[in-house]
């Protein structure tokens, strides 16, 4: 079985929004790109996620190739870690930061997929923890002709299918369909394995495989994006706290109820 | 390309039309009247009963309805072949979404089945004659990103910082029922066990109190659900509680989790993580209590104590009680 699984490189969103609580977040001359060198680049949680869940097949018995891909400008780091995790298969597609949005993304993804004789199984991050789009699955899933599960805190194979529990607002939702399939994995899933120290060090010297857009039969024009990308700022937040004092909690806890039920927010 | 404006809804929802469709429909109509086209109001599914009249206060022009015993479920693969041929028959220039947990799926690969160009999280539109601007949040609402879009869009719009408002004049919309064939359509994905829905939503609650993790111990969870036991409202939580297990999903607010709009949203040991915040911040009232002064919550409180919520919050639930 040939599982696929989709990574993303994102900014740290902890640090950006440490630097944004500081008032300190620097966006470049373009008026768009978080330029800060400081943020550490990181492997987007939900698709470690995703690498993880992939794991489980294989701790459970599932016979298959772990394939982890990325679209990005140079995710060795991030491909080097999904090695030390498990991954058989690290490749990379690189293209320039930000130059490229979620519908050329999904196609260099469905190229390459197909470059590689298709999936049985393809895992995503169920969002992108930069721009939390989320859109990239379900764009592949139309390319490639799959169903999209989306949201899974849990994902199990019975032989050729796949049954998904999915976090939906009404609770937990079970649903099946048959592979090829696309699901998209979500933080309910638990946290991803820690890779071991020898794993970690082996992986450090390995090389990504490339596959590029003229491999993959891509032209410029056909990721060319549609939704392109003009600006960037920082959200203002209307700071105008009004701290209740008082000697203990309780004197405290009083002050603060008395003013909400003065305003009638409570009664 | 590019005739009507169509706002779309198929979520059915409690009341039978997605939360936010009123401030969906508010924005839906600037662009309208920019580009000067009609603005329709498509319904995939059954029709519940107050689209007409919601439709009319916003000056919708056309009701349209795509009814077919097959999308009683709101089923993907039916609900997105459905709404690719209203596309290809109705050729709008802008389909909008109120984004719900379906919607996040569905318009994206509708985009993608009918070649549109799909942008999520939307705060605000413009027209650029002819295109879009979108301006959507990034970074759990750190950051503000704006986009555009040449050629025809799908948009999934968050509700919650938007504001409804009626149309000058209303419309009495004319309700056409459109046909799609649907007969070689077949899902893909069938439902093993639905979710079940027990009991009041915390998306509707008037009064939440919510707890993270300076809460530092699991059983220091029941603070919380005894304070909001005592304001008659409902208990939330931050993500990484809900992750170590303290409370259910159910109880997640932000952007991974609920996007609440209370009365009184009272957050505890919540540091203020911008992906929490966009799941409270349209609270009416947002008190918080910290023992850091310098916590990015107090940046979006009215009110604030600095304290140890461990004390604070028994306190308060006697304040309460006590009259
Ligand atoms: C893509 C993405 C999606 C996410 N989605 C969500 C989401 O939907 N919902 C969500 O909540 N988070 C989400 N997060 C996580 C988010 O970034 C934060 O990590 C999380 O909200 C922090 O939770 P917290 O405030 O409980 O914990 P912390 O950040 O650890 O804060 C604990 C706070 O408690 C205070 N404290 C400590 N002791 C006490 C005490 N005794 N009394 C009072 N205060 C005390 C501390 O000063 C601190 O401010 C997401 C993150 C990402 C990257």
């Amino acid at each position: 079985m040939r599982i696929v699984i989709c990574v993303k490189e994102v900014l740290d969103p902890d640090a950006v929004d440490n630097y944004v609580l500081h008032g300190k977040l620097e966006i470049g001359d373009d008026g768009k790109t978080l330029t800060q060198t400081s943020i550490p680049r990181l492997m987007n949680a939900y698709d470690e996620q995703a690498i993880e869940a992939a794991l489980r097949f294989r701790d459970n018995g599932v016979e298959c190739t772990l394939d982890v891909v990325c679209v990005g400008a140079d995710p060795t780091a991030i491909l080097r870690q999904a090695a030390a995790m498990g991954a058989d298969e690290i490749t990379t597609v690189p293209v320039e930061n930000g130059s490229v949005d979620g519908h050329a993304v999904a196609k260099i993804l469905a190229a390459y997929v197909q470059s590689k004789g298709g999936a049985d199984l393809i895992l995503c991050g169920r969002q992108a923890s930069d721009d939390d789009q989320g859109v990239v699955p379900a764009l592949l899933g139309e390319l490639l002709d799959m169903p999209v599960l989306t949201i899974a805190r849990d994902v199990q194979l019975e032989g050729d299918r796949v049954r998904v529990t999915r976090v939906t607002p009404e609770g937990d939702e079970i649903v099946e369909a048959s592979c090829p399939a696309i699901v998209t994995i979500s933080n309910e899933l638990g946290t991803p394995r820690y890779p071991t120290t020898m794993r970690t060090m082996k992986a450090r010297r390995l090389q990504p495989d490339q596959a590029t857009l003229e491999s993959l039969s891509l032209s410029a024009d056909d990721v060319r994006p549609v939704v392109a990308m003009s600006k960037q700022y920082v959200s203002s937040v209307q700071g105008n706290c009004e701290f209740i004092d008082g000697a203990t909690a309780d004197d405290q806890a009083s002050a603060l109820i008395a003013k909400l039920r003065a305003e009638r927010v409570i009664e | 390309m590019s005739n009507a404006l169509v706002f779309c809804s198929f979520d059915a929802g409690r009341d039978g039309i997605p939360a936010g469709a009123e401030e969906v429909l508010t924005l839906a109509r600037k662009i309208a009247a920019a580009r000067g086209v009609d603005l329709d109001w498509l319904v995939v599914g059954a029709k519940p009963a107050a689209v007409d009249e919601i439709a009319a206060r916003h000056g919708v022009a056309h009701v349209d309805q795509i009814d077919d015993a097959k999308l009683a479920e709101a089923s993907p693969d039916l609900l997105v072949a459905a709404l690719a041929g209203y596309v290809s028959q109705h050729s709008p220039g802008l389909l909008m979404m109120t984004q719900t947990f379906d919607a996040r799926l569905i318009a994206p690969r509708l985009a993608g089945r009918v070649g549109a160009g799909v942008v999520m999280n939307v705060v605000d539109l413009e027209d650029t004659g002819g295109g879009v601007k979108a301006t959507s949040t990034a970074y759990g609402g750190d950051t503000r990103v704006e986009y555009d879009i040449a050629g025809a869009a799908v948009v999934g719009v968050v509700a919650d910082p938007l504001l409804p408002e009626p149309a000058s004049s209303s419309s009495s919309p004319e309700s056409r029922s459109v046909a799609v064939d649907l007969g070689g359509v077949d899902e893909r994905i069938q439902v093993v066990q639905k979710a079940s829905t027990e009991g009041p939503r915390l998306e509707d609650a008037q009064i939440i109190v919510a707890g993270g993790r300076g809460l530092q111990e699991s059983e220091n969870y029941a603070l919380v659900e005894r304070l909001a036991e005592a304001l008659g409202g409902m208990a939330g939580a931050s993500r990484p509680i809900v992750d170590d297990g303290w409370t259910d999903t159910a109880h997640q607010v932000g952007l991974t989790g609920k996007i609440t709009r209370p009365v009184l949203y009272l957050a505890a040991g919540i540091s203020g993580a911008s992906q929490h915040m966009v799941g409270c911040t349209a609270a009416k009232t947002l008190v918080a209590i910290n023992t850091d002064p310098d916590a990015a919550i107090f940046k979006y409180a009215q009110y604030g104590i600095v304290g140890d919520c461990l004390e604070v919050l028994p306190a308060l639930t006697k304040a309460v009680k006590g009259g």
